[in-house]
Formats: structure tokens, C-alpha cells, sequence
């Protein structure tokens, strides 16, 4: 093990101002091995999970607290969103932990490589938001289109290859972290409101907008785009035919040889440099990776648009080579995952945690407040590692939770036609 | 140095070389000046703060990825390959110093090597070893993948050595009764000895920087590259060129320090008189 | 080769099998694997085996994949010609205007340092360089040469081109250096003697006499080129189409067989460009 940095001790330091609500919350996170025998705590220790993802939730200092809170030692990985699937398809033996998307899981599950959990060893599990049990936040919402994260998210037995239509004690991966994206701004180059996904094509920004290069996650931000400039009526987005898909790429590819693009991005980072360099001034654009241009001292927002949302989540994922001792070890980390901490770290950089009501004990009343109830900061609000994202006094753009996530129009989704929607997706990043 | 009046010719060719080692270093200039940035630093310009924070943060711990044990990983793949090269490459110039049945096929198969594009090296190796169920290593197909690069190196400029070899020395050691193996070890390997340290230079710098090969055949663990590349799409922070002006000062300081022994040992056998090292 | 060796069949034998067994499981086999592989079925997470052509009416059925191998030659023609241009002048400026090894090697060195920092490192390195509020827009419009920061810089296939040229032109340099070492300067001064200008004897003597070079450091530039994923990636800000991207992004969305068969057109386009260049060459001799 490395010696730690900078990094941990301003997070210690930033961590011992949040005071008395860290103080609980730690001693929540030391209780999280009660209960067992005393030998297999002890056996837990020698026990290495290799967990791959993408490089939004596999930080280091995840790995570092598990290792302190439960023995376990954790290896991490990061790939980017397409080697994730590529990973569970082609090398079931070499992870024992997926932090897969949604999305990716509706396209690997088939294969057999991953196993469900059993939903009775889950502590929190009725600490879990909505969304991913019956697809609803509140009673009375209306399901989003696309891959929603229930539709995938339950099966019938261990051995399952398929996904259960109802509620089962058989969950395919546990969730951990969800946003609501949009498009993402720099204000001082446009030099005016933007409110509606046509902005994306406006001639006004050509050679300035950008859009991702994931295919499941971009034919999504292209289909908002179209629907809200008219020019498209789906019957569902999220499951397009393949006349809808031929006639969304057309009209991007049009705009794409027209130059409105200056780039395609792949990468949370991507986007960051794209947008910090002024290259971009306008894109779709995930909310974290704003606050992240944002605290390099750049204007950049965040905008909610009239059309809603478009909306991603990920979970962790159990590999079907784990058994004994790594499985108990491996349910044990999941518990720990959604216990709390972990979901005070995401949530301190904008994502939301699965189980927000138990991150909520890693936070400041001022943190909660900002990042969950959309108020005004108190102080500035900074992020777990240190750095001043917000000042004093500033809100959330699109405010709180239930304004965010209440406004979901569409998933990242894998369409029926999926095999022609990622040729014609090829076709327009190769026009 | 100065034989005669230069031609005109020459001070623009010389212009023209300039030109050309300034758009070398043009662009690792600008990194090294990113590298200095302050802490809230990003890839691009304009420039934010002044401080050396991400040459520590190379060496702390990374908030996404890790260069040390993905810079030991290819260090050690570095000196197998390096090894296997010249071991390899040696034994085979040897056996292709007179002809055998299949010397053509074989030496065509070994240009073929250089020729075929690596991502088809990645793309085979790793659906062989999908296909037959096997995990790919980096220390395995990783190894394989990477010897389909440095071998044709080393063996041909094995086979432009021997080309070059006068044979009359190891007849002569053979007439005063030595073993072939007593030849090999005490005649050729020293004259040859300067070679086989270029193919094995050539070895490890084509593996240490090897991307295309790996991609598909490194399995779950990293070699600097790749993990490099990563970090391109995964950070965000100056780290990078950090590494990037590091890699460049080092080897500048290293072929300095070899250009400084080679003066002073030239120097050296001239004021000594002999005449070892000239035309090598 | 025609040494009267006391060696036996049995030791030539040991002596190419380790490097016939490395190329015969990671070369032979794998192209062959490729060859097979393009002829299998596909889904969604998985492929099988099977023999169906629909992998090659896809890729060649379609017009996008001209385009690009189009785009992709495009890449190969213009990188080729600067190197060429750029190798050939920079090895004939050390060839025949430095008289002494010693200051041949320093400027080669001085040539050699970048290649010791990472391609990927090196290559990235061009994009604040060249970027919308880059080094270079920054100077032009600091000096008052342009108004508007110029576009076309970066994310372009200006871009990609210059990225492959700052990557390859050594490996232009090398051979064609090493071809005119190998000059005989008595024919330089017959030619001059003759009364040939100095373009006359570029033309008609240096020129034919570093064929081989050229068409070594050719061959290396052009296959580079064309099997090259991650210059265009990174250089052409994700929008621009090679054919390496090109499978790359089915190899990435788990299309094998699809990834296959365009490897296979791939590797039959690129031999025919070597098999070209080769026949100026003879290899064996040039060694």
C-alpha cells in the first residue's frame, strides 16, 4: 500500500469540519462487520475483489475505505463505457465486481456471466429509491422512456439469463449512482438564455457544439433533439423503429457535414477539456463534469431545458465466478457501498446516491441541502477532495431532487433494433 | 570539420533541418510549460497558476488509474522482451548464415510481421484466446503480441550484421582447433557484442511504448501505455504532461551522459593511439 | 548466405524453431483466426460459429466504408508524401553536407529524444498547441496576422496528418540516410565531372541510387498509417473516419465477426500497397 497525499488529508481535513454528523456516520460505517463470527470477520480480510467501471465511480479512495472499514482489499479498474461491456462479455473470469450502466447491462445479462443477488441479504435495500424497483419516484410520476433501470433490474432465479417483468427477490445489480443530464453551457461565450434541446443544431454554434460518442447514450441526446425541433414523432424513444432511427442520424449527419460539431467526446474528461478550452461552447454534458469546469474558475452551467432529462444510472454487478467466502465478501462490500459513505462522496461531486436517506449521515445540513433540496449554499461548497466548487450562496442548477429526477423523459437505452441503430451510428461518426 | 568553403545549399538545408528538429520539440514544449501549472490546472490553455503541485501528484496517488505498478509492468515486459529479442534474434541470424530449406518462407513471414497493422495482432490474438476460453495477461498474450514487433527488428538487423561479417576470423579460429561453440563465444559475440546492444536498445524501447499490440492482449492489467491512454480520456489534470517532461528530460540526460562517455573514451584511445572504435 | 558452415540440419533447426513458434501462435494463427472469425454470426453480447457472408455485404454493401478507406488512403498519400519530402531532405542535409561521424551522430540524437517519450503523450501534446486559444493561435493573432482564431487547426484532418508526420518522419529518415551512406561518392563526382548540375545529379544519381530507402521508410509510413486507431481518435476530436477507428468501434461494441471481415479487407488492401512498393526493393540485398 502507498503512502496517502494531499489528496486524503484535505479530505480529512474537510471531513472533520462536517463534525457531528460525520462523527454518526462513522460510527454506523465501524458497526458494518457486527453480527459475524469473529473468524470470518477475520477471514474477510485476506479476501481481493477486482472491481472494474468507469472512471466516474472508481476512485481510489473508495478502495481506501473499504480497506479500512471491512479488510476488504479491492483492485479497481477503469475503462470506459464500451470496454465495460466488452470486459463482462469476453473476460467473465478476470472481475469479480461490474460497475456497469444500465444500458450496458440489458446488452451483457444475456450472457450469463453475471449473477443476481439475493435481495434478503441486502440491508438497505428498502433504503433504495424508486426508480429502481418500480420505475416510479413517486406514486404518482410517469415512467420515463429508454432502458429504465427497473425494466433490468430483476430477474426470476439465480441462474437466470432473462429480466423479470414484476418485482422478485432477484436483483441483477444493485444501484449506486443515477443523474439526470442536459445540456451543458459556457454563458459567457453564447451570450444568451438557452432553454430547449434545438439549441444542440442551432447554425448559431457551428463548429462549437458537441455531442457523445456512445452510441446507446447519444442516439438518446439526438432523439430529444429531434423530437424537440419537430422534425421526428416517436411512437417510444426508447425503443425506436428503424425508420426513426434512419431519419434522427440523417438529419444529424446533415449536421454534422454542415460542421456544426467541433468533436465528439467519449469521456467524462473529454467533455471537461472540450468545454474548458472554449473549444466547445455548447454540448451535452453530464452534471458532475460541469462542477469540474466550473472549479477551474470558468463559467459553465448546468441547463435544464423545457423537453426534461435524459437519464443514466449504474450499479454494481456480481461476477457468476464468485462463491463462498469472496460472494459473502462481495454482498458484505455492497452493504457497505450503500451504507452511507460512498453515497456522501458521489453526492459531494453532483451524482445522486441510490440511497440517498443514508449519505445524508455523511453530510453537512449545508451539503444536503445544496446538492439534494436545491437550496442556497451557506458556505462555499466544496468537493470531497478538497476543492471549492460553489460559493457561498449559490444553487443548483435545476434545482432540487425531486425537480431533477421528477423531470426524466428518457434512459440510455438498447433498442430491439439495437444492431442497426449502432451501424447507422458508425455510419455518422464516420460521414 | 570545416574542409572547404560551404555551397549556398548548405546553410538552407541546415535552415531546413532546424526547421524540422523545431517541429519536434515545438509541441513538447508546450507541455512542459503546462506542466507547471497551479493546482485547478487543465489540459489546455490559457494557463492557470504557476507551481510544480503535479510533479508531486505523479508520484501521490491518482484520484483515477495508477502509473506505478502499470510503469513496473512494462518495465519488467520491457527486459523479457528485450531478452527474448536478442537471444532469439541472435540464434536465428546464426542459422540463417547459409540457406535451409524454408529460409525464404520464414523470412518473409518475419517482414510480414512488421507489415501486417498491429490492431489485426491485437484483434487475432485476443479472439484465439477468447475462442479456447483463456484469460489474455499481459504477461502471456501481452508477451506474444509484443515479440511479433521487436523480433523482425532484431533479426533483420541480425541478418545486416552477418551480411556484413568477415568470415576469415572464425576460419582462423577454427584452424587453431576451436569448437564452434568456442567460436561463437570468443570470436563472434565480440565483434557482434555492439549490435546485439542496439537490438536490444531497439527491444525494449519498441515494447515500452507498444499500444496497438497490447490493446486487445494486456487482459485486466495495464502496461504504461495503455494506462496512459486512459488517462487521457479518464483525467483530467496535468499529471500527464508532468510524466510527458519527465520522460523527455530523462532521456535527454541519459543520452547526454552516453554522448559524454563515448567523447571521453574516444578521446581517450586517440591520446593512447590505438586503433580500436574507428569505422565501426 | 552461402557460408560453407559446419552447422547441422538438426542445430538450424533449434535455431529457428523459438522464433517459428512465436510467429506461427501470435501471427499466423491469429490472421488465420481472423480469416475464419469473418465468416461467423453475431449477437448482441456474444458470437458463434456459423458461415455467413453477410459480415462483407455489410461492410462492402455499404458506402460509408469506401468513404473511409478513401479517407484512410487519403491519411497514407499525404503523410507518405511530407515525410518523404521531409526524410529525404533532412537525410541528404547529414549525408552529404556533415563530413564527420561524430557530428552525424549528435544531430541524429538531437532528432532521436522525442521518440523516448510516449506516442500518446506526444501526440495529445499537439492539442493545446493548436487549439482555439492555443500557442499558436494565441502568437498569430498577438502579432496581428489573423483576427479570428483559426479553425482549422485542431480536430481536423490538418491535424491528423500533422500528428502522423511528427510520429513517422523518422522513420523516413532512417532508411533513406542509410541508403545514401552506401553511395559511392566516386559517382557523384563522375556525374559532376560529366557536367551534370547539382539537379541533374539529385535526379539522375542520388535519387535512383536511394530507391531501396525510400521505399523501406514508405513502406513503414504507409502501413502505419493505415492501420493506425488512436492518432485519428485523438487528433480528430472523434469525428474523423479511418479505418482503424472504423473497427475499432465494432470491436468495441462487441461486433467481432463485423471487426473481422473488415480487418480482412484491410490486411488484403494494405499487402497489395506493400507488395508495390516491394518491387523496387529486394530486401535481402538491401540488408
Amino acid at each position: 500500500m502507498k503512502n496517502s497525499t494531499t489528496l486524503t488529508s484535505l479530505s480529512r481535513r474537510d471531513l472533520l469540519k462536517r463534525g457531528s454528523a460525520v462523527a454518526l456516520g462513522a460510527a454506523v460505517g465501524s458497526q458494518a462487520i457486527t453480527g459475524f463470527p469473529t473468524i470470518w470477520a477475520q477471514n474477510i480480510k485476506n479476501v481481493t475483489l477486482r472491481q472494474f467501471g468507469t472512471g466516474v465511480s472508481n476512485i481510489n479512495e473508495i478502495a481506501k475505505k473499504a480497506k479500512e472499514d471491512l479488510g476488504i482489499t479491492l483492485e479497481m479498474t477503469a475503462l470506459n463505457t464500451d470496454a465495460t461491456a466488452q470486459r463482462v462479455v469476453t473476460q467473465p473470469k478476470s472481475f469479480d465486481i461490474a460497475d456497469i450502466e444500465y444500458f450496458t447491462l440489458k446488452k451483457v445479462w444475456p450472457s450469463g456471466n453475471m449473477q443476481p443477488m439475493d435481495i434478503s441479504k441486502l440491508k438497505y435495500f428498502d433504503k433504495i429509491v424508486g426508480i429502481f424497483k418500480d420505475g416510479r419516484l413517486t406514486p404518482s410520476s410517469k415512467i420515463a422512456q429508454g432502458t429504465a433501470p427497473h425494466t433490468v433490474s430483476f430477474t426470476d432465479g439465480p441462474n437466470s439469463k432473462s429480466f423479470s417483468k414484476s418485482m422478485t427477490n432477484w436483483y441483477t445489480m444493485v444501484p449506486t449512482i443515477y443523474n439526470a443530464d442536459t445540456l451543458g453551457i459556457r454563458p459567457d461565450l453564447i451570450g444568451r438564455p438557452i432553454n430547449s434541446w434545438t439549441e444542440l443544431l442551432n447554425p448559431e454554434f457551428k463548429g462549437k457544439a458537441s455531442i457523445l460518442n456512445i452510441a446507446s447514450i447519444g442516439i438518446m441526446d439526438a432523439a430529444m433533439v429531434c423530437e424537440a425541433m419537430g422534425e421526428v414523432q416517436y411512437g417510444d424513444k426508447g425503443n425506436m423503429t428503424k425508420e426513426e432511427i434512419d431519419k434522427t442520424m440523417a438529419i444529424f449527419t446533415e449536421a454534422k457535414k454542415a460542421g456544426q460539431f467541433r468533436a465528439f467526446w467519449q469521456t467524462f474528461d473529454e467533455s471537461v477539456n472540450l468545454m474548458a478550452s472554449g473549444e466547445v461552447v455548447i454540448q451535452s454534458m453530464w452534471s458532475p463534469a460541469i462542477t469540474k469546469v466550473r472549479s477551474m474558475g470558468l463559467p459553465c452551467i448546468y441547463q435544464p431545458l423545457k423537453e426534461g432529462y435524459r437519464s443514466w444510472g449504474g450499479g454494481l454487478g456480481l461476477s457468476r465466478n464468485l462463491s463462498g467466502l469472496e460472494l459473502d465478501a462481495a454482498y458484505e462490500y455492497i452493504n457497505w457501498y450503500l451504507s452511507g459513505w460512498v453515497g456522501g462522496l458521489l453526492m459531494r461531486q453532483g451524482y445522486y446516491s441510490a440511497a440517498p436517506e443514508t449519505s445524508k449521515l455523511h453530510m453537512s445540513a449545508d451539503e444536503w441541502g445544496f446538492w439534494f433540496e436545491g437550496k442556497a449554499a451557506q458556505n462555499d461548497i466544496m468537493d470531497p477532495f478538497g476543492n471549492k466548487l460553489e460559493p457561498k450562496g449559490a444553487k443548483r442548477d435545476g434545482g432540487s431532487f425531486e425537480e431533477r429526477m421528477g423531470r426524466v423523459e428518457c434512459w440510455n437505452s438498447v433498442m430491439d433494433e439495437n444492431r442497426h441503430m449502432v451501424r447507422k451510428w458508425n455510419e455518422f461518426i464516420a460521414a | 570539420m570545416m574542409h572547404k568553403k560551404r555551397p549556398a545549399s548548405f546553410y538552407w538545408l541546415a535552415a531546413f533541418f532546424g526547421l524540422f528538429v523545431m517541429f519536434l520539440y515545438g509541441p513538447i514544449s508546450a507541455i512542459v510549460i503546462l506542466s507547471f501549472q497551479g493546482p485547478n490546472g487543465g489540459l489546455t490553455f490559457p494557463m492557470n497558476g504557476f507551481s510544480i503541485h503535479w510533479f508531486f501528484a505523479l508520484f501521490g496517488e491518482q484520484l483515477v488509474g495508477d502509473f506505478e505498478t502499470s510503469f513496473l509492468r512494462s518495465l519488467q515486459l520491457g527486459l523479457v522482451v528485450m531478452a527474448l529479442t536478442v537471444v532469439i534474434s541472435l540464434v536465428t541470424g546464426l542459422a540463417f548464415r547459409k540457406k535451409f530449406f524454408g529460409s525464404n518462407l520464414l523470412f518473409y513471414t518475419t517482414v510480414a510481421s512488421l507489415i501486417v497493422p498491429s490492431i489485426l495482432v491485437s484483434l487475432g490474438i485476443g479472439l484465439i484466446f477468447n475462442i479456447m476460453g483463456w484469460e489474455v495477461s499481459w504477461t502471456t498474450s501481452g508477451l506474444g503480441a509484443h515479440l511479433t514487433w521487436t523480433l523482425p527488428f532484431g533479426f533483420l538487423i541480425m541478418i545486416a550484421v552477418f551480411n556484413r561479417f568477415d568470415k576469415s576470423y572464425e576460419e582462423a579460429a577454427r584452424d587453431l582447433g576451436a569448437s564452434s561453440w568456442q567460436t561463437i563465444r570468443h570470436v563472434v559475440l565480440p565483434i557482434i557484442g555492439p549490435s546485439l546492444i542496439g537490438v536490444a536498445l531497439f527491444g525494449f524501447t519498441l515494447s515500452y511504448d507498444e499500444f496497438a499490440r497490447t490493446l486487445m492482449t494486456s487482459g485486466v492489467k495495464n502496461t504504461l501505455p495503455l494506462e496512459i491512454f486512459g488517462m487521457t480520456t479518464n483525467v483530467t489534470t496535468p499529471t500527464l504532461y508532468a510524466l510527458g517532461t519527465l520522460t523527455t528530460f530523462f532521456s535527454l540526460f541519459m543520452i547526454l551522459t552516453a554522448m559524454g562517455v563515448l567523447f571521453y573514451l574516444r578521446r581517450r584511445q586517440e591520446s593512447h593511439g590505438s586503433d580500436a572504435g574507428k569505422g565501426v | 548466405m552461402d557460408t560453407v558452415d559446419r552447422q547441422s540440419p538438426l542445430s538450424t533447426l533449434l535455431q529457428i524453431s523459438p522464433i517459428s513458434l512465436i510467429l506461427g501462435f501470435f501471427l499466423v494463427l491469429p490472421i488465420g483466426t481472423i480469416l475464419i472469425v469473418s465468416f461467423w454470426d453475431y449477437n448482441d453480447f456474444s458470437f458463434f460459429p456459423d458461415f455467413v457472408w453477410t459480415n462483407y455485404s455489410d461492410a462492402l454493401g455499404s458506402n460509408v466504408t469506401y468513404k473511409t478507406y478513401l479517407n484512410t488512403l487519403w491519411y497514407a498519400g499525404l503523410t507518405w508524401f511530407f515525410t518523404f519530402i521531409i526524410g529525404f531532405t533532412v537525410a541528404y542535409f547529414l549525408a552529404f553536407h556533415i563530413h564527420t561521424t561524430r557530428w552525424q551522430i549528435v544531430l541524429f540524437l538531437i532528432c532521436t529524444i522525442p521518440f523516448w517519450t510516449s506516442n500518446i503523450i506526444r501526440m495529445i501534446s499537439w492539442i493545446p498547441f493548436l487549439g482555439r486559444n492555443g500557442v499558436f493561435n494565441t502568437m498569430l493573432q498577438s502579432i496581428g496576422l489573423i483576427d479570428e482564431p483559426l479553425e482549422f487547426l485542431l480536430f481536423s484532418d490538418f491535424s491528423i496528418v500533422l500528428a502522423f508526420v511528427h510520429l513517422y518522419a523518422l522513420f523516413m529518415v532512417v532508411p533513406i540516410f542509410n541508403s545514401m551512406m552506401r553511395i559511392d561518392r566516386s559517382f557523384i563526382e563522375a556525374a559532376i565531372d560529366g557536367g551534370a548540375n547539382g539537379w541533374q545529379t539529385l535526379t539522375n544519381v542520388v535519387i535512383p541510387l536511394c530507391k531501396p530507402g525510400i521505399a523501406i521508410g514508405s513502406i513503414f509510413v504507409v502501413t502505419l498509417v493505415m492501420g493506425d486507431y488512436i492518432t485519428v481518435r485523438l487528433m480528430g476530436g472523434g469525428q474523423r473516419a479511418s479505418v482503424g477507428v472504423m473497427m475499432w468501434n465494432e470491436i468495441s461494441l462487441l461486433l467481432y465477426p463485423a471487426a473481422a471481415a473488415h480487418a480482412v479487407v484491410l490486411l488484403a488492401v494494405v499487402l497489395i500497397m506493400v507488395s508495390l512498393m516491394m518491387r523496387v526493393v529486394d530486401l535481402k540485398k538491401e540488408l
